[in-house]
């Protein structure tokens, strides 16, 4: 019998196709904005996730300032002091530590002027942990000797900043010569694959900071916990704090690779949470849209009610066929929301993809059309519901008298 | 012995509660309409004639009083439950036609099949029967608007007819048609009554039928004047 419900029930919605067409137009637009906000949040989160991964397990990062105020600490240009340095290294399970610093400085080539963000590392120690624990990868050429004059770059920075740039190029920084020695290949966002990097000591001579870093890796050791590793530091670094007295000092932020990962991953399933909220509001809108339709639709029937009732129709019976009406309002607009979302958010991976912005691929699951096809299915009844019973309370001599 | 009354009401009041003001539409109303009759129910303007079709089709219940169908008390039914007496024993012809002006003409007359949940291939062929019975097998797919009045009132009779019904009511059902459509809608109702040996109440003022019917029920401010059953002629003239 359902069919004929539907049959019923899609008959009348044709009857009135512009107000039709409308109602349904707000729920597309509620759900084109959960599905292409949430599929495009979903790729950030893989992308994001992927290129922590990539970070070896055992790595610890060390940034001055407390993390909550991590703005601050990138812009207020709060550093390590070497005291710092000396003293994660001293710390009890370190195997290495890599302080890195960089600083935005003009880089000459060929007569061209760009600023590029200059890289601090200390080849010597560091590099291993670079390749190895951070990903970074050759795509030609090969990796600086020590204490020389040799720069490695970044996958867009021959794409991009200096185009033709070839390994072997000479370029000024400074007013001092170097080689481009190295290409990266692309680790996977515009901001990362823009950097050159040079050994630490040719950094600390070109720009005149002699001392400290802006942060600092460290490695622990095979046989150390990470966490515990991750404690000494920090007892190490308060110590060094203290014996500073009267100075006021910024505290420091200590992270595993593991929990940077497990607070990223927080904060992007928060945003996705925000996202799913804000967008749920739009679909609402389109639901009371519904709403809306629904009861016009049941004032302007009630004498088609009444024929119904007085032909046997039972009061679930109406229910049903309104409640089919205010569904399928629901439902053809999540497709049309579905396709058009996805549409954008394949439209902006392609754009992200060809313009190197960002290793980005929007995530298209089948859960996600199912969830969008449900929950819009579930507003448009929920919607309908109210309307529905209205109409089925009507009594059929009632609605058969009503002109 | 005489036949168990299909339709029977026993002292029937209805009373609409207007603000303040209490209007009994119907006066303890007591009838009996016996399988098979033919009935007419006249009367002037807002003597209740509709009211009381209402409660003997099930559509609505008194106020006060009893109404019985085929013996059993319907006048404290749920709506569903009455919505279920109507669907399988009751057929109702309009004055306004009533048909759902979304659905053509066969959809309209399988509706109430549709409510009964009689099986597609089912509803489809005696929908078609009907049609074809009245006329109307080259309106099949048009819609009520398409229509002229006489042949929207034989598909709503096509419809009344569709479930079997025991009873047949009409509403005026000639009010909106020239005299000449009307004379054919009322010997199809006539041919029913017949034939088909249905039970048929008809609220009308057309004398045509009044002549036809052996039992006339006349009502004035919701209390029947005479029943023709027994005075043996019309007593109620305008």
């Amino acid at each position: 019998m359902i069919k004929e419900y539907i049959k019923i029930a899609i008959k009348s919605l044709r009857r009135r196709p512009v107000r039709s067409w409308l109602t349904m137009i707000g729920v597309v637009i509620g759900i084109f904005l959960i599905i292409s906000l949430l599929s495009l949040s979903g790729g950030v989160k893989t992308a994001i996730m992927q290129q922590l991964r990539m970070m070896g397990k055992d790595l610890i990062m060390i940034m001055p300032g407390e993390l909550t105020d991590i703005v601050t600490t990138f812009i207020g240009g709060l550093e390590l002091t070497d005291d710092d340095i000396e003293a994660i290294k001293k710390a009890k399970g370190v195997d290495v530590v890599v302080p890195m610093t960089y600083k935005g400085e003009a880089m000459r080539h060929k007569g061209e002027k760009k600023t590029v963000l200059l890289c601090g590392v200390p080849i010597e120690d560091g590099l291993d942990i670079l390749r190895t624990d951070m990903g970074l990868e050759l795509k030609e050429g090969r990796w600086p000797i020590p204490g020389k004059r040799e720069i490695f770059a970044g996958y867009l920075v021959p794409e991009d900043i200096f185009p033709g740039m070839k390994v072997g190029a000479e370029v000024t920084v400074r007013g001092k010569q170097f080689k481009i020695v190295g290409v990266l290949k692309s680790i996977g966002n515009k901001s990362d694959d823009s950097q050159v990097y040079v050994d630490l000591d040719i950094f600390r001579e070109i720009t005149g900071e002699r001392t400290g870093a802006k942060m600092a890796i460290a490695k622990a050791k095979p046989d150390y916990l990470v966490e515990e590793v991750v404690e000494n530091i920090k007892e190490n670094l308060e110590e060094t704090r203290k014996r500073r007295k009267g100075e006021d000092l910024p505290s420091y932020t200590v992270l595993s690779s593991d929990k940077i990962t497990g607070i990223v991953g927080s904060i992007m399933n928060l945003m996705q949470i925000a996202i799913f909220g804000f967008a749920s509001i739009a679909v609402v809108v389109g639901g009371i849209g519904i709403m809306n339709t629904m009861y016009t639709s049941v004032h302007e029937r009630i004498r088609e009610i009444g024929i119904m009732k007085a032909v046997g129709a039972k009061s679930k019976t109406i229910v049903l066929i309104f409640l089919i009406e205010s569904g399928f309002f629901g439902l053809v607009g999540g497709i049309g929301g579905i396709v058009l979302g996805l549409g954008l958010a394949k439209i902006v991976e392609i754009y992200c993809q060809t313009q190197h912005l960002f290793l980005l691929k929007a995530s298209i699951t089948p859960q996600l059309i199912l969830f969008g096809l449900a929950f819009s299915f579930i507003i448009g009844c929920l919607s309908g519901f109210f309307p529905a019973k209205k109409a089925s309370k009507l009594k059929p001599v009632d609605a058969l008298r009503y002109e | 012995m005489p036949k168990q009354p299909l339709i029977k009401l026993k002292d029937a009041w209805k009373i609409y509660q207007l603000g303040e003001v209490e209007l009994a539409v119907l006066r303890g109303i007591s009838l009996e309409i016996a399988p098979g009759g033919f009935v007419t129910i006249m009367g002037p303007s807002g003597s209740g004639k509709s009211t009381l079709l209402n409660i003997i089709g099930c559509l609505d219940i008194p106020t006060k009083g009893k109404v019985f169908l085929n013996g059993k008390d319907i006048s404290e039914l749920s709506q569903d439950e009455l919505a279920e007496i109507r669907g399988q024993k009751i057929g109702f012809v309009f004055q306004q036609f009533n048909l759902l002006p979304n659905l053509n003409s066969l959809e309209n007359v399988m509706l109430p099949m549709v409510f009964q949940g009689r099986p597609e291939n089912e509803r489809r062929e005696k929908a078609k029967a009907l049609l074809t019975i009245l006329d109307l097998e080259k309106r099949i797919s048009h819609r009520p608007a398409e229509l002229s009045g006489g042949e929207q009132q034989r598909i709503a009779i096509a419809r009344a007819m569709s479930n079997d019904p025991e009873i047949i009511l009409a509403d005026e059902p000639t009010g909106n048609l020239d005299s000449a459509t009307g004379k054919m809608i009322m010997e199809i109702l006539i041919d029913l009554h017949k034939k088909e040996k249905k039970t048929i109440v008809v609220v009308t003022h057309d004398p045509y039928i009044a002549n036809y019917s052996k039992e006339i029920i006349n009502l004035k401010d919701g209390q029947i004047i005479a029943d023709h059953k027994r005075a043996g002629k019309v007593l109620w003239k305008k």
